[in-house]
């Protein structure tokens, strides 16, 4: 199933933004509307938005879950003739790797929909370098009792996008 | 002479002292401001050139709405808010100041907590064990393996993982609730099986996710729980805020986007 197109206006970048996008619905769709003014174009959004549930329900999900199921089967049958609690500890071992690649696969499908090419990457490395050096001159702004929670776990996936990218040029 | 524009972030009550070196969109952030209107003030600033819904601007728009909500009761705009002028932004306050100040009290000490709950990517061999019908398709593909059989029992197991998450989620909103004082369903959100948001006093946001901890470890095979806050109030300000006073101010001409 194709769902490549190149969105130009899309700039938003899900997968690594996690606490953003648990929150991108709220900051878009809910909040105040003064109906006297305007407001910004959100066109590279809707498509986002739209593209990620297509990719959720994907023959190419469906695929995956049918065939990690497969081998839950075939694992249990073997488990069956010979000894049970050995190949029953495989079977489960096989089942969570399966279903892992298929989580993992969402994950990077929703990535080519976002169509982030090179200049988005760093584009966002960019903002990310930004960010820091703001949170190193202003630590009030992002340290209010009310952020706590959120912005430690900002903290741990930034960490961590950071360390599989650096992964990646190595 | 025209005003230039202004992006809005939020609306509070006119005695509050913004915290110094506060930010918002663009890059680089630009500095935010007080505009005062009778018993209200909005927050604004200046529009950043070429201003989109990129992710530094999102988060712009959050972070100083959170670092806003720290200090005071808060009414949150959508992202991308921007009035022609201050007079279009005063107008707009005065036309619907008493229902302002009125949810601006509703909001004091209180906070949104967001709960979304997805399926358990790992509870496939649960499902096929507790699920007759799942299995019975698993077996006919083993029988007559196809792709058509594949994408039908992959799909069935798709359905049967979120089934089983929105049951488990079900029990966890209903607890939730207990704690709040108001709650709202929120939009579908592709992957969720549950989407809600609760208003509670702040005092009990720590509770609230000590309780959603508690039930995330209890249910890591059938439901992914993630809780999100103390945020701004998005979903419990009216969504139109100046309808009262249509008809009351003159609108000025403006293009919508």
């Amino acid at each position: 199933m194709s769902t490549t197109t190149t969105y130009n206006e899309a700039a938003v970048c899900v997968p690594r933004a996690g606490t953003l996008y648990d929150v991108l619905e709220l900051i878009l769709d809910r909040g105040m509307v003064i109906d006297i003014f305007v407001r910004v174009s959100l066109v590279g959004i809707e498509i986002l938005k739209i593209d990620a549930r297509i990719v959720v329900a994907s023959v190419d999900t469906y695929l995956r879950f049918a065939e990690v199921c497969n081998r839950l089967d075939l694992n249990e049958d073997a488990s069956s003739r010979t000894v049970p609690d050995l190949f029953a500890s495989m079977s489960r071992g096989v089942a969570t790797g399966g279903a892992r690649r298929a989580a993992k696969s969402i994950g990077g499908r929703v990535k080519e929909a976002v169509g982030m090419d090179e200049d988005d990457d760093r584009e966002d490395e960019d903002d990310e370098r930004f960010e820091e050096e703001e949170k190193e001159k202003a630590p009030a702004r992002k340290r209010g009792s009310g952020t706590r929670s959120t912005s430690r776990k900002t903290a741990s996936k930034k960490s961590s996008s950071r360390s599989s990218r650096h992964s990646k040029a190595a | 002479m025209a005003s230039p524009p202004l992006y809005v972030y939020a609306v509070v009550n006119a005695g509050l002292a913004l915290p110094p070196g506060l930010r918002g969109v663009g890059r680089p952030p630009v500095p935010v401001r007080l505009l005062p209107a009778g018993e209200l003030a909005a927050v604004v600033s200046d529009v950043p050139p070429d201003l989109r819904a990129r992710r530094r601007d999102l988060t712009g728009h959050q972070e100083l709405l959170l670092a806003l909500c720290a200090a005071a009761p808060v009414l949150p705009m959508r992202f991308g808010m921007v009035a022609d002028g201050a007079g279009t932004v005063r107008r707009a306050l005065d036309a619907a100041a008493p229902a302002h100040l009125a949810t601006l009290e509703r909001l004091d000490r209180r906070t949104e907590m967001n709960l979304k709950a997805m399926p358990a990517q790992d509870g496939v061999a649960a499902l096929v064990r507790d699920d007759p019908a799942v299995r019975r398709l698993a077996a006919d593909v083993r029988r007559r393996p196809s792709y058509e059989g594949n994408v039908r029992l992959g799909s069935a197991i798709a359905e049967g993982l979120a089934r089983r998450a929105a049951q488990a989620a079900d029990g966890v909103a209903q607890e939730l609730a207990a704690l709040a004082d108001e709650r709202v369903q929120g939009a579908e959100v592709p992957g969720c099986v549950l989407n809600t948001s609760y208003l509670l006093p702040r005092a009990q946001a720590e509770r609230c996710r000590e309780l959603v901890d508690r039930r995330a470890a209890e249910l890591r095979d059938r439901v992914e729980l993630r809780l999100t806050g103390p945020l701004p109030c998005y979903s419990f300000v009216p969504v139109e805020g100046s309808r009262v006073a249509a008809g009351a101010a003159p609108r000025p001409a403006v293009v919508r986007s």
